[in-house]
């Protein structure tokens, strides 16, 4: 076996694995992720939310954890309700992880397949920026049903999430859709201010011929709930932002329900 | 996604494989031309120096002989990874280059 070629996973337990991803890092990728994961759960579904960005992983702090010994813990953790796994339980927030491609491919594999995930509706992946080993290593080896795209409206968000679009399609990993993420900014009076430029996300998700999902407004409360570990869409369920995440945990599960081409014949030899 | 040409079903037939797509065309390429046109990095790089007249062979790629694969398995939901008889794995042939490959009837 090439060593570069990760073994090929399966997840008998878990009805859909959805990846979170963009091309760009700062998008809100691990907020968007984290709240999903919740919202799913919040439907009633049985949710898990790994988080594949082994060099800053958020997942810990987004849902109020933070260092476990491996040793004596079972993994997944479990917290309101969606079982979670993260390096940010392994390693201190004070230590770097520095390390090689093939060192995080080996760590992606191990979230995945040594981890015992259990009956899931959903497998939640919040992936690192980019296009990298983490997205590489998750298209060989895990039965992805798709990936979410997560931008800003801005182009220079856009430049960097076409590149993503670009490589799921390279890698026939079907494109869930578009989320349009701190689409605007809405006052008490509801005047919606754009701050970081409009309609990107449609225009994406139009060019790339893909389902646009939505827009989450900005709300400085999302910020806040992340950083005190419990996501917007829990803490303040009657937020626009919360019912947009659950607009889009609806449309997400709706559209992963839809028949994919699905997985490659086996060869005759 | 749903519009994109799939392999329906792969083969090994005589000294090749042949591949039924979903839109009806089978085609054939040798096991020869597949192992020529390996798609790795280092492969790629091999064909685009000089052939060299004084290489010696591995020993496995002596005893090999004419090229066979070991396995073929299928990578994620777009590419197919041939193992070689000469130990040579690291080919990722991509479905669409499968097809090229089969196209030029080699």
């Amino acid at each position: 076996m090439n060593p570069g070629m990760p073994p090929k996973l399966s997840l008998p337990g878990v009805k859909h694995v959805v990846a979170v991803a963009s091309g760009k890092g700062g998008v809100g990728k691990s907020t968007v992720a984290a709240n999903l994961a919740v919202a799913l759960r919040m439907s009633g579904k049985t949710v898990g939310l790994m988080d594949a960005d082994i060099y800053g992983p958020s997942v810990a702090i987004m849902f109020g954890l933070g260092l476990v010994d491996p040793q004596t813990t079972p993994f997944p953790l479990e917290k309101y309700g969606v079982k979670l796994m993260s390096m940010g339980f392994m390693v201190d927030p004070n230590q770097a992880v520095i390390w090689r491609g093939p060192k995080v491919a080996q760590a992606v594999q191990a979230f995945l397949g040594q981890i015992n995930w259990g009956d899931l509706d959903y497998l939640v992946i919040d992936l690192p920026p980019g296009t990298g080993d983490a997205q590489l290593t998750l298209s060989q080896s895990a039965p992805l049903t798709g990936a979410v795209i997560v931008t800003t409206p801005g182009e220079v968000s856009l430049i960097d999430a076409r590149k993503g679009v670009k490589m799921f399609r390279e890698v026939r990993v079907p494109i869930l859709g578009i989320v349009e993420n701190m689409s605007y900014f809405e006052d008490a009076a509801g005047n919606k201010t754009p701050i970081f430029g409009v309609g990107g996300g449609m225009k994406l998700a139009l060019e790339s011929n893909v389902p646009f999902l939505g827009e989450l407004p900005i709300d400085p409360r999302v910020a806040q709930c992340g950083d005190a570990g419990e996501p917007i869409v829990r803490k303040y369920p009657d937020s626009p932002v919360a019912k947009s995440y659950m607009a889009l945990a609806a449309t997400v599960a709706e559209t992963a329900a839809k028949p994919t081409s699905g997985a490659l014949p086996e060869v005759q030899l | 996604m749903a519009g994109e040409l799939r392999p329906v079903s792969l083969k090994r037939e005589g000294d090749g494989l042949s591949i039924e797509w979903s839109d009806g065309v089978t085609t054939f390429a040798t096991w020869r031309h597949l192992r020529a046109n390996c798609p790795c990095a280092a492969c790629i790089e091999d064909r685009a120096k000089p052939p060299d007249p004084f290489r010696v062979l591995t020993p496995q790629e002596a005893a090999a002989g004419p090229p066979q694969p070991v396995a073929m398995k299928p990578v994620g939901h777009y590419a197919y990874q041939i193992t070689w008889n000469d130990g040579h794995a690291t080919g990722i042939y991509p479905v669409e280059r499968l097809r090229q490959l089969g196209e030029e009837k080699k």
